[in-house]
């Protein structure tokens, strides 16, 4: 029992990051059905920015004193910065492949997904970088039940993090811009809404949340890698394709399911083949149901 | 007329300096594969860094007779045996006189029977997995241990020192690391050492929560992590040490890096290790770092043996007056010398010895601990 627990807190925790990436491919394909494959990247260079800002921030003794809003402005400044990228993004690589066909974009994404890749390698070296404090290592012991405070702190903000993105979707003026675009870009136009604002803007929150997850994955892991975008990335993409692609609450409970599955798997079965599991699942769902979990169509939730 | 007369002087311009720079400066190329991007470029960067310090050394000593300038052409594998080969394949194709190299064992073996066909001497300065230097390879040398050895030294060390009676052991299913792995799981076997599990992770995962948990579940007294390389033993350490196991940690060459102590940080405190003895107060390996740190920061666990691989090469090369590989075998034979890392003297299959002993973080710093030969501390 004290396995099981131990199990679904990790994988909750992993979960947790998955869904957070996950979120950004599928508003983007719900906007513009384009899978964004360099946001695996964007993700790697919000963990970046972190390690950044906590660097430099540690050098200067603020770290040790106020922790909590270091930690907090880092994770807002690198969001902003990593929103700011995405937009470049799209003006480079999407914003003049928006009526050639659907491949050419798809091209042009994995092409900015090894330049970006590429560029984080040649600026920030090869070396991983490490995270300046072991921040939060600490934890409560529930008998053999381990819950570090590092963990508890991912829940919430993962969870702060979903619920302001549902209000903003669901009950925003926004958010009604959003679901109207991707409904349809000619009609939303039509009433007054600048569907290229909007879609600059759904790059811009899918960043956001993904350099949330890059923080947290490095603090988590203590450091991070030029290459840590990539895995990650591919198994959000299939949390996303899980959830049924362009489905916001589908890409959560996508992300958790794969988190699960992951961490299940590994203890229960065999942890070689972790990665296996993820991508049976994705299979099963895809050949059973193909629109995912949450079906694709369901307008009211697509965004 | 006048057109000729101007695009010949523009011809004769342009292919003018190149000609003469043909005829007038000859260059030695030598060779080196490692992985230089990937999750493993950390310790294949070093390897390149390594190899050019001791071109930077043998030219201050007056270079090679000869030769006006000494090229290191650096090849990526990624730790992949396809480009590997193919890394194998440029390196013949610039006409290198020998390469050091590669990393991963998984890396070294095809790409060492590629080169072997145009009988270029391959000196690996990190690949310890034994078949290495087993295959009957004329122009194979190897500059560091052996794993067979290192797994000795690692059960004498669980066995005599810390007194085991169980362990659990976990490797990422390369080459390298699963062949140390069942090395030292034998080793535990023929001493009496409790193997409770043998598990796999995969190459480059970064969360091990789920085999960790089993690993607290199982308590053992020894927790064996085999992994090709250091930030993996760092995310290891870390979320070990975090989710509450007490038990001491043994790992391997792979994972001495200054980079382990630096990403895991109080994680890493009390780790062992089990690597070669490098003894620092040598004049070889004063000389070595002296220009090695100023260029390129503090050395890898690799940088030094490929150091001394390509000082070995290029040493070779200077005392036989040739780049015949017959000759430069004949004078590797010869050899018998402190280097950088190690005493070198090659034994006919191309080995030159193991000396590894256990090594502890202590104050984030790595510390010889444990001497096998005599059993006891340092």
């Amino acid at each position: 029992m004290e396995f099981f627990i131990q199990q679904l807190i990790n994988g909750l925790t992993l979960g947790g990051i998955y869904a957070l990436i996950a979120l950004g491919y599928t508003m983007v394909y719900g906007i513009i059905q384009l899978i964004n494959f360099a946001h695996g990247e964007i993700f790697a260079a919000g963990g970046y920015m972190g390690v950044i800002l906590l660097s430099f921030l540690a050098a200067r003794g603020h770290l040790e004193t106020h922790p909590w809003l270091c930690m907090g402005g880092a994770m807002l400044l690198a969001m902003i910065y990593c929103a700011f990228l995405a937009m470049a993004v799209e003006k480079v690589a999407y914003k003049r492949l928006r009526h050639s066909s659907r491949l050419s974009a798809l091209v042009s994404a994995l092409g900015m997904s090894i330049f970006l890749s590429n560029g984080l390698m040649l600026t920030q070296g090869v070396y991983d970088k490490a995270y300046p404090s072991s921040f939060a290592q600490d934890g409560f012991n529930f008998g053999m039940v381990t819950v570090s405070y590092l963990q508890i702190v991912i829940f919430l903000v993962t969870a702060v993090l979903l619920v302001v993105l549902n209000i903003l979707v669901f009950k925003t003026r926004i958010g009604k811009a959003m679901r109207a675009t991707a409904q349809d870009k000619v009609m939303s136009s039509l009433v007054g809404i600048n569907s290229g604002k909007v879609i600059s803007l759904t790059f811009a929150i899918g960043a956001g949340l993904a350099a949330a997850a890059g923080i947290i994955m490095g603090l988590y892991y203590g450091s991070v890698n030029y290459t840590m975008g990539f895995v990650p990335g591919i198994k959000a993409f299939a949390a996303a394709v899980l959830g049924g692609i362009g489905n916001i609450t589908g890409a959560m409970i996508g992300g958790f399911i794969i988190g699960m599955v992951e961490i299940f798997g590994a203890g229960y079965i065999s942890s070689q083949y972790k990665d296996v599991f993820a991508f049976i699942i994705l299979i099963a769902v895809l050949y059973f149901m193909p629109t995912g979990i949450m079906g694709e169509n369901v307008d009211d939730t697509r965004v | 007329m006048k057109r000729k007369i101007l695009t010949l002087t523009v011809i004769a311009l342009v292919l003018g300096p190149l000609m003469m720079g043909a005829a007038v400066a000859k260059t030695l190329k030598i060779g080196t594969m490692s992985p230089l991007t990937g999750p493993y470029a950390a310790d294949g960067n070093d390897i390149a860094n390594g190899t050019r310090t001791a071109v930077a050394v043998i030219e201050a000593e007056g270079g090679i007779p000869g030769y006006d300038k000494i090229e290191v052409v650096s090849q990526d594998t990624a730790c992949d045996p396809r480009q590997a080969v193919a890394a194998a394949n440029k390196l013949i194709n610039e006409e290198v006189v020998g390469v050091v190299g590669a990393y991963c064992s998984s890396s070294t073996i095809p790409a060492s029977e590629t080169l072997a066909e145009e009988d270029i001497p391959m000196l690996t300065p990190a690949s310890t997995n034994e078949k290495v230097t087993e295959r009957g390879l004329k122009y194979m040398f190897r500059v560091c241990g052996r794993d067979d050895d290192q797994s000795k030294i690692a059960g004498a060390f669980i066995k005599d020192y810390l007194k085991a009676k169980t362990i659990y052991i976990v490797d990422d299913k390369t080459t390298y690391s699963q062949g140390l792995a069942e090395n030292v799981k034998k080793q535990c076997d023929a001493l009496g050492v409790k193997v409770l599990s043998h598990d796999h992770v995969n190459q480059g995962d970064k969360d091990f929560s789920a085999v960790l948990t089993k690993v607290k579940q199982a308590n053992p007294d020894v927790f064996y992590i085999s992994l090709q390389n250091s930030a993996s033993g760092s995310l290891m350490a870390i979320q070990a040490r975090r989710m509450g196991l007490t038990c001491p940690f043994l790992a391997q060459d792979a994972v001495y890096h200054p980079q382990f102590i630096e990403i895991a940080k109080e994680a890493a405190e009390g780790s062992f290790l089990t690597f070669g003895s490098s003894d620092k107060n040598t004049a070889a390996y004063k000389k070595y770092i002296a220009k090695y740190e100023p260029k390129y920061g503090k050395p890898g666990a690799y940088s030094g043996y490929s150091y001394d691989a390509a000082y070995v090469l290029l040493s070779a090369i200077k005392s036989a007056g040739s780049t015949d590989p017959a000759k430069i075998k004949a004078e590797i034979m010869k050899m018998d010398f402190q280097g950088a890392t190690k005493m070198i003297k090659f034994m006919p299959n191309g080995d030159s010895g193991s000396d590894y002993v256990i090594w502890k973080v202590d104050n984030g710093e790595f510390k010889s601990y444990w001497n096998p030969t005599t059993g006891k501390l340092f």
